[in-house]
């Protein structure tokens, strides 16, 4: 990227978007922004965003019926999602509908920054179809069938919880990213509590007990001190 | 108990009326006809009955009347715990946004020179962030009472056996006895249909507690068994203890003892510890002596 990349601020609340706004400037990023739906949608049309930080409780049009409109629109501008619900159900519901990652409100602003910087690493628009939407992850002989919730390896079905799964999920469409214990408790589990960080780890020992047996070159990769790493290439289909 | 003796009572005269016309019938009562020419013996059997009768009636109205009452206190009782949660995802939701307006524009002034005023920006900057850790705390519980369990067969023996084992590790756990038993004759505990994850998270809320309030040298209790269809664990603690006046209310969120205000707490722990066992269908109870200790129960069904 050799421009400065333009974000797109959509919130109803202006304490937000008037505090954000210079935040994100100072982080390096061009901002625009829009204080309702129908504004946001008008902003990605004029604009061409290089990504999109959507408020989903708006008044009128809200969030989710932004990115479901752009993303009928065939667009494929990445958009990460700020939730008031913290529900599991509405988390996989943002996935599904192809969101690009979210953040729950009140969240750390450097976080958010994080956030879109990953998210504009990991390619977006340029790398085809986002990983965060497609229904068949794959890297090398490992195979995840988000619609089944079934994992393959070398066409061999492996047995996995529910959880080992959504979490073989996430860290796959997070390749290459530094994932902590606590955001992955966020993402994955729903909950965050201190002390249950562990929890994590015993879940990640079963994920690798599972994928990795005599896999030579390790998926998931461990980062001292900060969490968990998707180590290989991912693909979509 | 209670149930048997109101129904003995009520059907004794029916069989003191019953015993008279026998002896009646064995010629030990006189054997002059009275009114309506019955035997004296047929007219204490017949009164007996009508007696009988009458307090069967009565005593059924009146369990009648009190499992309404009953089922009126429990629907009331629910009613109220179901506005505190609306309540309070409410306040948590118009917290949302000035508390992230808030920390976005403490991010913007925090590379202020002046050490008072970096002083004064990091206190906002901490509180703010407590505030928030508060929300989502308050926020989570809800979202276990209503989220979707990962239900496998859990062996909780050794899921405990994990949880003693991190508690050993936390700041101050050497200075304390922590004792764990758990069957293994005639058999070990059977295993629990439950989220592990979930399951581990009360348990660890529950040692966490146990030994912040017991004093250095006192003894934490971890143990288990199977009783009716369940499975009993208990963790209790030689610590300060809690008045019976306020035991009931450990369980409601952000309670927080007068007594216990001076040690760093959410009053969230053992919320989270009741939201996550009734959602395995189980209930927890919590029994305290002031100076003595605390035991805290969870029973959750096989």
């Amino acid at each position: 990227m050799t421009s400065v990349p333009t974000v797109l601020l959509v919130d109803d609340e202006t304490a937000i978007t008037d505090n954000l706004a210079p935040f994100l400037q100072r982080a390096g990023f061009g901002v625009v922004v829009a204080g309702d739906g129908d504004q946001a949608l008008a902003r990605i049309a004029d604009t061409a965003p290089d990504l999109v930080v959507l408020d989903v409780l708006m008044p009128g049009r809200d969030g989710r019926s932004v990115l479901r409109a752009v993303r009928h629109g065939g667009g494929t501008v990445p958009i990460i999602l700020l939730t008031q619900v913290g529900e599991s159900v509405e988390r996989a519901m943002a996935l599904e509908e192809g969101a690009d990652d979210y953040l729950n409100k009140p969240f750390d602003p450097h976080e958010l920054v994080a956030r879109i910087r990953a998210v504009l690493r990991r390619g977006g628009a340029a790398a085809g179809p986002a990983l965060a939407a497609a229904h068949r992850l794959r890297s090398g002989p490992l195979v995840l069938d988000r619609t089944t919730q079934r994992v393959f390896r070398d066409d061999v079905e492996l047995v996995l919880t529910p959880r080992a799964t959504a979490l073989l999920a996430y860290l796959m469409t997070h390749p290459g990213e530094v994932v902590s214990r606590e955001r992955l408790l966020e993402q994955v589990w729903g909950w965050t509590f201190h002390s249950s960080t562990r929890t994590v780890d015993t879940r990640v020992a079963e994920l690798r007990r599972a994928v990795e047996a005599g896999a030579g070159e390790p998926f998931v990769e461990t980062v001292p001190g900060e969490g968990y790493r998707f180590a290989r290439p991912v693909e979509a289909g | 108990m209670r149930r048997v003796l109101v129904a003995v009572l009520a059907l004794l005269p029916l069989a003191a009326g019953a015993v008279l016309a026998g002896l009646g019938r064995a010629g030990r009562l006189p054997a002059d006809r009275w009114f309506l020419s019955a035997l004296p013996g047929d007219w204490a059997l017949a009164v007996g009955a009508a007696v009988s009768l009458v307090a069967v009636v009565g005593v059924g109205v009146a369990a009648l009347r009190d499992r309404t009452w009953r089922h009126r206190l429990r629907a009331r009782g629910a009613q109220a715990a179901q506005d505190r949660r609306l309540l309070l995802s409410r306040l948590d939701h118009e917290l949302k946004n000035p508390l992230t307006a808030m920390r976005a524009a403490t991010a913007n002034v925090a590379a202020g020179a002046d050490p008072a005023q970096a002083a004064a920006v990091g206190t906002i900057e901490e509180q703010v962030l407590r505030l928030s850790r508060l929300t989502t705390d308050l926020r989570k519980i809800a979202d276990i009472e209503s989220a979707r369990l990962d239900r496998r067969p859990v062996d909780l023996a050794e899921l405990v056996e994990e949880m003693v084992d991190v508690a050993r590790d936390l700041p101050g756990a050497d200075e304390r006895e922590l004792v764990l038993d758990l069957p293994r004759a005639p058999w070990p505990l059977p295993p629990v249909p439950g989220d592990a994850d979930l399951l581990s998270l009360a348990v660890a809320n529950l040692l966490d507690n146990a030994l912040k309030y017991t004093p250095p040298g006192g003894r934490v209790e971890v143990r288990a068994r199977e009783a009716a269809g369940a499975v009993v664990l208990e963790v209790a603690d030689t610590g300060r203890g809690i008045a019976a006046e306020e035991l009931p209310q450990v369980w409601e969120e952000m309670y927080r003892s007068p007594s216990a205000r001076s040690l760093p707490g959410s009053g969230l722990g053992l919320p989270l510890v009741r939201a996550v066992v009734e959602r395995h269908g189980g209930r927890v109870q919590a029994d305290s002596r002031v100076g003595h200790g605390t035991l805290f129960r969870l029973v959750l069904p096989v």
